[in-house]
């Protein structure tokens, strides 16, 4: 048996019927488990071994009306092996509980994916701006955010045309002193 | 920090400053000369890439995302070629996938380059910089002849590389390349490596152990550095590093701002030793597949993470795709996340501030890659 049908197996007889777990392809497992059960695979993980955070991944599937959460996990002790976790929010109720006392790597991830993506990590100590300072509009990397709508009501469109033609018109002249 | 007293200085080091490997900002309080907190603040290169990516075609991204990372702008390409790919279900023929070893290599060893230079330049040792900075540029003449571009070479499509080797002298002039640098580092080791100022400003600071560097994701040589052999290129290998010989130099191990260095030195050389069985055992062949459409393309639905080693760390790339002509999601793993801000504000304390500048560019930071 592989180390990567190991993981599984031990997944499958924890989740039960709760959740699925598959193997994608060599060294990537992958587990869809619901929103309240994350923390507690993310913290039974690590005491296996699962040391690294290596990211947590934001998916905004619009057409399902969902938020995917993927936290990517990493074992140098399981022949390096990559654990996805899955889950989906709602996404008019982005509420995540904050992973940052198992992990403490996720405290910038978290604040990243809050920024970008206006999920709401409970328990996270400090959601404020990170990287866009003065940020008023809505999350960016959201599917719905318009960067031409944004563009037109922050700073306005104005037409140059006519003061291009204007200008054109008028002869040239040497300026002189007088 | 609520306790403010009438000895607490304030620093910012940053957001242009020699002491950072790019533009960001650390807000750092001292008492005294010895660091309290440390808080780093991102920001300034922000060019939101991941959204970008997603409003373009497959193929017109590739002028795209190599400036994602400026020292080391290949791993981009390279994973994203790769990513897709391993989506499709099609795979560079063989000469491609040795070119892209090289291409690897070569951005490695520029990167290395600037590493060293910026190491000593932060120790007020002026000489190297300029010599390591001189050196670069030969490898970025032979990145002229092979892309027709020195810094971002867009080199690299789906299902291979853009063009072959210019032509058949180019081999002798890379093979020629290496010997000078082999023969370079000797004359780094006389001026910096083994310089007592940089030994002495250098062994036992900023140190980052195992349980620390395990703890914080901490990846690739500043990994190394402190005692585990984890590579990418050996754990998981891609492209055909399963067939070149190279080794994981173990040597030094301590953590420190020293032994980062000198690891990274230590992994020049064996970035040589590939680049010279690479250009020897080159096949023949095509260098790429021929897609019937570029512009039409459209990739299978699926989702993949793919990994490399780069100069820095494991960078990773996590590819979505709806089955459209466009990506549907892409995210960006880049080193830089893990090593410039909660390793930092982890290790910082209780540090010297004369040390800081040493220590911040000893990580190898690249905020580029950690704020897209």
């Amino acid at each position: 048996m592989s180390m990567e049908e190991k993981i599984v197996e031990e997944l499958k007889s924890i989740l039960g019927d709760l959740g699925e777990v598959w193997i994608q392809r060599e060294k990537r497992v992958y587990a869809k488990v619901p929103k309240n059960l994350v923390l507690p695979i993310l913290a039974y993980l690590k005491d296996k071994g699962f040391h690294q955070l290596t990211t947590i991944t934001c998916v905004d599937w619009i057409k399902r009306g969902k938020f995917e959460l993927i936290y990517n996990l990493f074992s140098l002790y399981h022949e390096n092996i990559h654990v996805f976790i899955k889950t989906e929010l709602e996404r008019d109720k982005e509420t995540m509980p904050t992973a940052i006392d198992i992990y403490p790597m996720a405290f910038d991830y978290e604040r990243e994916i809050h920024e970008m993506f206006g999920i709401v990590f409970e328990g996270h100590p400090r959601l404020d701006s990170f990287i866009l300072e003065d940020w008023d509009g809505p999350p960016p990397m959201r599917k719905d955010f318009d960067t031409a709508k944004y563009v037109e009501e922050k700073y306005g469109v104005k037409d140059y045309t006519e003061e291009i033609w204007k200008r054109m018109e008028q002869p040239y002249r040497e300026e002189k002193d007088e | 920090m609520s306790r403010v007293k009438e000895f607490d200085f304030e620093y910012f080091i940053g957001p242009a400053h020699p002491g950072v490997t790019g533009n960001m900002n650390y807000h750092i309080w001292a008492e005294g000369d010895t660091i309290i907190k440390i808080e780093p603040n991102l920001g300034y290169l922000h060019r939101a890439f991941e959204k970008l990516i997603e409003r373009r075609m497959w193929i017109k991204n590739f002028p795209l995302i190599p400036r994602i990372c400026v020292p080391d702008p290949d791993v981009n390409e390279v994973l994203y070629a790769m990513a897709i790919e391993k989506l499709m279900g099609i795979e560079a023929p063989p000469r491609a996938q040795y070119l892209r070893v090289f291409m690897l290599e070569m951005s490695r060893m520029a990167s290395y380059l600037f590493y060293f230079g910026g190491v000593a330049g932060t120790l007020g040792l002026y000489t190297l910089p300029n010599w390591s900075i001189g050196d670069r540029d030969y490898i970025l003449d032979r990145f002229e002849e092979i892309s027709g571009h020195r810094i971002y070479h867009i080199y690299q499509t789906i299902g291979g590389v853009r063009r072959d080797i210019p032509d058949p002298g180019y081999i002798e002039r890379v093979l020629e390349l290496m010997d000078y640098l082999e023969k370079r580092l000797k004359d780094y080791d006389k001026v910096f490596f083994e310089h007592p100022i940089f030994k002495k400003r250098a062994k036992g600071v900023g140190v980052v152990d195992k349980e620390t560097a395990l703890k914080f994701s901490v990846t690739g040589p500043n990994l190394r550095a402190a005692g585990v052999p984890y590579d990418v290129r050996k754990a998981e290998p891609y492209l055909v590093y399963d067939r070149l010989e190279f080794n994981v130099p173990q040597v030094f191990t301590d953590g420190d701002v020293y032994s980062r260095v000198m690891q990274r030195r230590l992994e020049f050389e064996e970035s040589i030793k590939i680049v010279r069985q690479v250009m020897e055992n080159l096949p023949e062949g095509p260098v790429n597949i021929k897609l019937r459409n570029p512009f039409e393309l459209r990739v299978p639905e699926g989702e993949i993470y793919v990994k490399v080693e780069s100069s820095k760390g494991e960078y990773g790339f996590y590819l979505v795709s709806d089955g459209d002509v466009k990506p549907y999601r892409l995210h960006v793993r880049g080193p830089s996340f893990s090593h410039g801000l909660q390793l930092v504000r982890h290790i910082g304390p209780g540090t010297n501030i004369a040390d800081i500048p040493v220590i911040l560019f000893s990580l190898d930071i690249c905020p580029p890659d950690a704020e897209r």
